[in-house]
Order: structure tokens, then C-alpha cells, then sequence
């Protein structure tokens, strides 16, 4: 795939991959940990939360986190863009990635629906969860699993590179 | 001060007087308090019980680099004579449930100082289980101890102490029949005594390098220890499943230090502070997740952490979160925050270095592999 190889073979790309620096490969790889453990780690815990633990936690409030939470995904987009342009060639081609992608398209507009429904409503914390939030939780939980998995797993299955 | 710190094994023989001695302080202080009700010495007992167990990560990680330290890196180098290997593998097993145990007590008793705070009342299974735990953990830790003494103390082994008293009796026969037994020493020393168990437990080839060790053949069967990293190299899926697990514990672990933080620092502030507590526990899960697979990814390869200087600091940062979150299971000032409410600047100023202990346990984690050796 001579367009995959032209991403691979840019300036941008071969620093990333070979440049040795901390703040090429670690660097970037670092944020993208960082960003998914505020990104996955907020939005577990409100599913938690709809899904009944933590009962006092008041729901409404969380609201206010949301920024925090798509601050991480756009770090995340934008640092996950750069890892994949250093390996276009084994992670465009490798199907784990695709399966990583089409979780976090579901992640993404279940959190959406989500924040509609759950943080739309001004009653929310005064009665439980609805059965409707209650799968939402749940598909959002799954989807975030399933991405963390098939993104570790990014390191192993396939043409295997980088860690 | 620093020439100590670079000899591991001078750390662990330091560190591994805690899980030992200050147990038993622990211990005490917990069982008076079964006695005379006292709220104060049960919370100390729970709160030291806590600290201990995350002091014992430190020292069973330093004691595998302890034994990497004396075996050295050289194909020359070899164990100090006074050392038997097979002890230091019969002391690894012994470290491995004790640590196990030592663990369970730490978690448990973190979740009885919590349950304090939040249901005001201890469930009545909790005290019986911390203590039953405790007494185990004490048990296996005083073993732990015993045998560590037999890797260098050949004064306290029983078969060198055998073989040292057999001599001496035989000795003593020739003297009161001189002639008889022609064949008695003149006199024991201890040091032969020694080298006859170093020559019937290991043989020479365990007190050589490991890996002169592999060519002759391994002929002893591996410990528990070894049998268990063995496991976890020898099988392609388990390494990414504890990986996976890792960052499922990591993520865990972060919500709860952002949110609970966040809500000291000012940024939800109509939240009670005793309701955000309430994740605690899912964060604690977390950690014990992180905790468990990261012993197995050590047992698994020791020798990638063993000299990794970042992977240290990593385990420096974990203590230094453990006393963290004691601050907030101890002091009171922050539980009592109600919505709208600003914390003090005490809770503050452990919340901000809450978030940057586990920002750096997180960032130590990552650079295992890139700035010290790990993969």
C-alpha cells in the first residue's frame, strides 16, 4: 500500500518511530494513557453510578466533568493520529484496529446519548436510574472495555510493533 | 547514606524488619482494642496494618532484587560463601504467601477504617475477618523471617547446627577414649559444617550464576515463586491479559483520584464530600487489581525490574500514595464538608499531591520500558 507507506516514510512519522527520544514514542504514548485514564476512568465511574453503586453520589453534578472527560478524548484523537501515522502500515492493515475503532464509535455516541438523557433530566437524582440509562450504563462500560482490550491488544495481534 | 540505597540487598534487610516488627505492634494494639473497645487503638492497628502491607510491596520486590544484587551480572560472579541458595528460594516461597496474606489484611483493614467513615457502624464480619487475616499474615511473615535468617546465618541452620554437634560428640568420644575412633577431627569448625549442607541441599552448581545454573541443567525442580512466573512467560495470552486487566484497575484507580480530588480542590463543589468518599472503594478494587497483576508481571520476569531504576520510583510513589489516602481515613476534616462547602487548606494540599503520586505512579509505570529495561 504505497499510501500508507508515504505516511509512514514522512518526517513526522520516522521521528516518532526512530528518533529514540522520550518525547516521541513514550511521550506520545504516555498521553494517550493519561488521556484514557481520565477519559474511560470518569465515564466508568458515572455509569457506575447510574447503574445504582455509590447511591449519595448526586448525578447532576458530574455534569460539570464533561469538559474534562472530551478534553481527554481529543488528546486521545489527536496522540492516537500520531502513533497510527508512525505504524500506517501494520495498524491501518491489522483488523484489531478496526475493532478498536468501531467500540470507541459506539463508546462515543452512547456518552452522547448519555449526556442527553441522564444529564438532561432535571429529576435524575430524585428516583433511580431508568431502565433505558440503566443499558446505556452498561453499553458504555462494555464499549470501553472492549476498546481498552483491542487497543492492548494493538501491541500483540496482527503485524505486531511498537508497544 | 546513598552507597546503602545502591546495595539492594542493604535495602531489603532494612525493609524487611517492618512487616515483622511492626506487626507485631500492630497486632497488639488491634487485639488490646478487641478488649477494651477502644476506638483509637483499633483505628491505629487498622490504619498501621494498611501501611505495613503496602511497605511489604516494597520489601518482597526487594528482595528478588536483593538476590540479583549478590548473584551480580558477571559470568565470574557467584552467591558470598556464608549464602545457600536453595534457602534463598525455600525464603522467596515462604515471602510469596505471606505477602499474599499480609495484602488481604491491608485491604481489608482500609475498608474497615472507609466503612467507619461512611456507615458509621463496622459490619460484624469485618473486625473477626482483619483479625483472623492479621494472625495468618503474622504467622506466614514470622516463617518468612525464619528462613531468611537461614540464607546467611548458618548458626541457626538446623542441619549445620546438626551436623556441628554431631562433630563435636564425636570429638568428645575421642577424648575420653583416646584411640578408639581414629577417624574424630581435632576440632569443628562451623564453616565445615556448612559446606556439607551447601554440598547436600545445592551443590555447587546452585551457588553459581543462574545461568551457569540453566547449562548444568537445573537439576532441582524450580520453587513456587519460579513455577508461578513460569506460568505467566509460558503462555502467549496471559501477558496481554494481565496488561489488559492493568489498564481496566489503572482506569479505576484514576476516577476515583480524579473525582474525589477534584471535589477537594473546588470543582463540584455541591457535593458533599462524604458522598464522592463513596467511589473509594472502587478505586481501592483498582488498585488490588493493579496490585495482583503486577506481582504476577514481576514474578513473571523479576530481572526486568530487578535493576530498573524507574521501576523504584514507581514503588516509591505507591508508598507514597498508601499515606496519602491514610491522611483522608484519619483526619476528619474533609468527611464533614457539605455540599457548597471549600475544604481546609490541610485536605487541599493532600488532594493536589494525591493527583500527582498517582500521575507519576502512572507516568513511572509507561517509562518502564523506556527509560529503564521492562518491556
Amino acid at each position: 500500500m504505497p499510501f500508507l507507506q508515504q505516511i509512514e516514510n514522512t518526517g513526522f512519522s520516522q521521528w516518532v518511530k526512530q528518533s529514540g527520544s522520550l518525547w516521541a514514542f513514550p511521550g506520545i504514548l504516555l498521553l494517550h494513557t493519561y488521556g484514557m485514564a481520565i477519559l474511560v476512568g470518569i465515564i466508568a465511574g458515572i455509569d457506575l453510578r447510574i447503574l445504582g453503586l455509590m447511591p449519595a453520589l448526586p448525578l447532576a453534578p458530574m455534569r460539570k466533568l464533561m469538559p474534562l472527560v472530551w478534553a481527554a478524548f481529543w488528546v486521545n484523537a489527536i496522540t492516537g493520529t500520531m502513533l497510527l501515522a508512525a505504524d500506517a502500515t501494520t495498524k491501518l492493515t491489522n483488523p484489531d484496529f478496526g475493532v478498536k475503532m468501531a467500540f470507541i464509535v459506539i463508546a462515543v455516541i452512547t456518552q452522547r446519548r448519555i449526556q442527553t438523557r441522564v444529564f438532561g433530566d432535571a429529576d435524575v437524582d430524585r428516583r433511580p436510574s431508568t431502565g433505558n440509562a440503566k443499558m446505556l450504563a452498561v453499553t458504555s462500560l462494555a464499549c470501553w472495555l472492549g476498546a481498552i482490550t483491542a487497543g492492548r491488544l494493538l501491541a500483540y495481534v496482527g503485524n505486531a510493533g511498537g508497544l | 547514606m546513598f552507597d546503602i540505597l545502591s546495595n539492594t540487598s542493604h535495602v531489603h534487610l532494612l525493609l524487611n524488619h517492618v512487616p515483622t516488627t511492626a506487626f507485631v505492634v500492630a497486632l497488639v494494639l488491634f487485639v488490646v482494642s478487641l478488649f477494651n473497645g477502644s476506638e483509637a487503638l483499633k483505628k491505629a492497628g487498622l490504619a498501621m496494618f494498611f501501611l505495613i502491607a503496602a511497605v511489604t510491596i516494597a520489601t518482597y520486590t526487594s528482595g528478588s532484587a536483593a538476590e540479583a544484587w549478590l548473584r551480580g551480572t558477571s559470568v565470574k560472579s557467584e552467591l558470598p560463601p556464608n549464602v545457600v541458595a536453595a534457602a534463598i528460594h525455600e525464603h522467596e516461597d515462604a515471602a510469596l504467601w505471606a505477602t499474599l496474606l499480609m495484602e488481604l489484611t491491608g485491604f481489608f483493614s482500609w475498608l474497615a477504617l472507609w466503612q467507619w467513615k461512611s456507615v458509621k457502624r463496622l459490619p460484624s464480619w469485618n473486625t473477626p475477618l482483619v483479625f483472623v487475616l492479621a494472625v495468618l499474615a503474622f504467622v506466614a511473615m514470622s516463617r518468612t523471617a525464619y528462613l531468611g535468617g537461614h540464607i546467611s546465618h548458618i548458626e541457626i541452620r538446623p542441619d549445620v547446627v546438626a551436623r556441628h554437634q554431631a562433630c563435636l560428640a564425636l570429638v568428645d568420644q575421642e577424648v575420653k577414649r583416646p584411640g578408639s575412633t581414629p577417624n574424630a577431627p581435632e576440632n569443628c569448625p562451623w564453616q565445615t559444617a556448612a559446606a556439607e549442607v551447601h554440598a547436600a541441599t545445592d551443590g555447587n552448581a546452585a551457588n553459581a550464576p543462574a545461568e551457569a545454573n540453566a547449562e548444568a541443567g537445573g537439576a532441582s525442580t524450580p520453587n513456587l515463586a519460579r513455577r508461578v512466573g513460569d506460568f505467566v512467560i509460558g503462555h502467549t495470552w496471559m501477558w496481554p491479559t494481565l496488561e489488559t486487566l492493568h489498564f481496566v484497575g489503572l482506569c479505576m484507580l484514576f476516577t476515583v483520584v480524579l473525582v474525589v480530588n477534584l471535589r477537594l480542590l473546588g470543582a463540584i463543589k455541591m457535593v458533599p464530600v462524604s458522598a464522592v468518599y463513596q467511589m473509594l472503594p472502587i478505586g481501592m478494587l483498582g488498585f488490588a487489581i493493579n496490585l495482583v497483576t503486577g506481582m504476577l508481571f514481576f514474578v513473571g520476569i523479576p530481572q526486568q525490574y530487578n535493576a530498573n531504576p524507574v521501576f523504584y520510583w514507581k514503588i516509591v510513589f505507591v508508598l507514597l500514595g498508601g499515606l496519602n489516602v491514610m491522611y483522608f481515613m484519619l483526619v476528619d476534616d474533609a468527611w464533614r464538608t457539605g455540599a457548597g462547602r471549600d475544604v481546609t487548606v490541610a485536605p487541599r494540599i493532600a488532594a493536589a499531591s494525591a493527583i500527582a503520586i498517582w500521575v507519576a505512579v502512572l507516568y513511572c509505570g509507561h517509562m518502564l520500558p523506556f527509560i529503564g529495561n521492562a518491556f
